[in-house]
């Protein structure tokens, strides 16, 4: 038996006694005391009218004094038993809405349905521990792929039902503490379908214990994890995570990209970029003096990464505490030290705002980064600024500055998570890309813009196999050669090629960074991408559909119905004699 | 002692002991067989049935479910009865008491069923 009819059963079990305890007394009555029937003889009423008899008096519904006019003495118990049912049966009605109205109740409502719905799920989904912005927007690139995501979040607050309606998919949630095998149980880690889970929660802590409840209970299930603290990196890599996503970590290769290769960056933010966005313009960065505002795990690492670039760096921090770290580390650079906040003029004067080529907000206070790039550009209009984001909310005031490069701890999660759980395949293009030069960027770059234009980029992988490209298989089993070419020529029309880069290809091992069009292709292939939706979906003819495939392969339609099959043959064959002749 | 064993077990037994009284004598002959006591048999198990709701063990859903048995059984003869008398106006005739004291028969082997579970409960825990 489940917990909420249990809870109702045990509830109910007083007031259901108690009724019919009161039908009991009332029927009783009315049978032992005597009446008169229409005759005027004397007459017991038999128990089913005198259960007929209370059923409407208790319910208030009252017939009237049926099947003859009660004798005064019946009328004297019938005012007694109306009283005593009608309070049975409100006693009764109460303790049900009583119960609905239980906050345990409601729980236990809530969460039988949602693994109901948990359970029921029959398409391979992915489960996501907190539903802040990082999870809102992990939720929505999955849905808008058509996967499935269940969610589970502690704070009623964030669960903004509205918002998960908006998605593509129905999202099973619930509010509970992802840390909790229990729950994560509920929420279907051991379900065969779960592919991967996302830990995404504000807390490391959680994240850790997520992660690990999941390679317990479901070893082979993909677990990526959001960890800004290295201890607690370290502790989740020990164990077989996946995926660690440190925001820190990630701005710094992006910090690290914008300084040496401005097209490799408009590379990474336009595959990683949220889906229906724009592309985005090149960022150039400037060599010079640069001012770095606030020496925390954030400003440590750009510190390092300027000066490794030989780049003159002047620090300003509010604590002496740091001041003193600083000085015991780069004894070199002692004096480029400022105490103070930077949100003033005079600090910035100090360190020479005027002449510098760059500022970097990066403290952990929005409205003093806020206030540091405002200043800065007020004095050094072309100052090149990057600052940090620390609270969501803050987005469109910090979009409103234009600085240079925002570093948006949630936004960065997501675009990795996207590119890790809807193709893996991007995180091995971008980790190769890095090794290119600067003009394998440029020509990639322009390809690419050059079939996107004005549309929304849009990033897929294509499998050659038979569940995502039946046609080709079958095509690559009777032996035919199939290259590249075929699948970026357009179905509909010969003369057209689908506007689309391959940008990578990979067999077994072997990976080839755009490859051309006479790459051949194998069962087993993986392929990725780039172009606009609308592309893939044409893409997907050719894949899936065998008389497209012999269309782009041989530019003839074949014919496809039994009968017309037949004719065809017939036609061929006469064709064919009058040629031998 | 428990005081809710001790009405939990009363409300059992008497709904077999109830059941066993109206039960016995000829099967087609009204006179054997008293309305009044059929009618004490229904409430009696209802209020057995109700007593066994919301126990999550194996053994107090075996007991649910055979006090649910001899609940429509009975329910079902009282019906019977209640046509006969009040709808058809046939009467008790031989065929109809052997209709509702059947139905009541079935009822009773439900609430040996149940009196006997009980009885290996108790046996456990004193184990």
């Amino acid at each position: 038996m489940n917990l909420v009819t249990s809870m109702i059963l045990r509830r109910m079990r007083t007031p259901f006694i108690l009724l019919i305890s009161a039908y009991n007394i009332a029927i009783l009555g009315l049978i032992l005391i005597p009446g008169v029937d229409d005759q005027g003889n004397p007459l017991h009423m038999s128990i089913f009218h005198a259960f007929y008899f209370v059923s409407f008096t208790a319910t208030t519904i009252g017939f009237g004094e049926i099947p003859y006019p009660l004798s005064e003495a019946q009328r004297l118990w019938a005012v007694f038993s109306i009283y005593f049912l009608v309070i049975a049966w409100l006693y009764a009605i109460g303790k049900i809405l009583t119960l609905v109205q239980d906050p345990h109740f409601k729980a236990a409502v809530t969460s039988s349905r949602f693994r109901k719905n948990v359970r029921s799920l029959h398409e391979p989904f992915y489960l996501v521990c907190g539903l802040g912005e990082t999870g809102y927007e992990v939720v929505t690139a999955l849905t808008e792929e058509h996967y499935r995501a269940v969610v589970i979040e502690n704070n009623p607050g964030n669960l903004n039902e509205i918002r998960l309606n908006e998605m593509r998919e129905f999202v099973p949630n619930i509010i509970g503490d992802a840390s909790d095998a229990k729950q994560l149980e509920h929420a279907g880690i051991k379900h065969p379908k779960c592919k991967g889970v996302i830990a995404v929660t504000s807390s490391d802590e959680i994240n850790l214990k997520i992660a690990l409840s999941s390679k317990l209970l479901h070893p082979d299930v993909k677990v990526v994890c959001r960890s800004e603290l290295k201890e607690y990196e370290e502790n989740m890599l020990s164990f077989g995570t996946d995926q660690i996503v440190n925001p820190f970590e990630t701005f710094a290769t992006i910090f690290q990209m914008v300084m040496h290769s401005p097209s490799l960056y408009l590379i990474y933010d336009w595959l990683t970029g949220a889906p229906h966005t724009k592309l985005s313009d090149p960022i150039y960065f400037r060599y010079g003096h640069w001012i770095l505002c606030g020496y925390g795990r954030f400003g440590k690492q750009l510190y390092q990464l300027l000066i490794d670039e030989d780049i003159d760096v002047t620090v300003i921090d509010p604590s002496i505490d740091v001041r003193d770290e600083f000085e015991h580390h780069h004894v070199d650079h002692k004096e480029n030290f400022i105490v103070g906040t930077g949100i003033d003029e005079k600090t910035l004067k100090k360190a020479g705002i005027e002449t510098s080529a760059g500022i970097i907000a990066g403290s952990d206070n929005d409205s003093n980064n806020l206030s540091i790039i405002m200043t800065a550009r007020a004095i050094n209009p072309d100052v090149f600024a990057v600052a940090r984001q620390n609270i969501y909310n803050n987005y469109d005031l910090y979009s409103a500055t234009k600085a240079n490069l925002i570093m948006r701890p949630r936004e960065i999660t997501a675009r990795k998570i996207r590119a890790v759980f809807l193709n893996p395949l991007l995180v091995d293009f971008l980790k190769t890309a890095k090794s290119h030069d600067e003009e394998w960027a440029n020509i990639s770059i322009s390809r690419m813009s050059a079939v996107i234009g004005n549309h929304n980029p849009h990033i897929w992988t294509v499998d050659i196999t038979d569940s995502v490209s039946p046609a080709v298989t079958e095509a690559l089993n009777l032996g035919r050669n199939i290259y590249l070419g075929h699948i970026t020529q357009d179905p509909a029309s010969r003369y057209l090629k689908l506007k689309c880069v391959p940008l990578l290809h990979v067999r077994g091992e072997e990976k080839i960074m755009m490859p051309e069009e006479d790459t051949d292709i194998h069962i087993g292939d993986k392929l990725l991408f780039c172009g606009t939706r609308e592309v893939k979906n044409s893409m997907d003819w050719t894949l899936k559909v065998m008389s497209s495939l012999n269309y782009v392969m041989t530019f003839k339609n074949e014919p496809e119905s039994y009968a017309w099959r037949i004719l065809h043959r017939y036609l061929h064959k006469t064709e064919r004699r009058k040629t031998q002749r | 002692m428990n005081l809710e064993k001790v009405v939990f077990s009363f409300f059992m037994i008497l709904a077999l002991t109830l059941n066993f009284g109206f039960f016995v004598g000829d099967v087609d002959d009204p006179a054997h067989h008293n309305v009044y006591e059929l009618y004490a048999v229904l409430i009696v198990n209802l209020i057995a049935t109700v007593m066994k709701f919301g126990d999550r063990s194996q053994l107090g859903a075996m007991l649910l479910a055979t006090s649910l048995v001899a609940v429509v059984q009975l329910i079902s003869s009282t019906i019977v009865w209640t046509v006969a008398v009040h709808v058809h106006e046939t009467g008790l005739t031989p065929g109809v008491m052997s209709t509702i004291v059947s139905l009541s028969g079935g009822a009773m082997l439900a609430n040996i069923i149940s009196v006997i579970l009980l009885m290996i409960e108790a046996a456990m825990l004193r184990h």
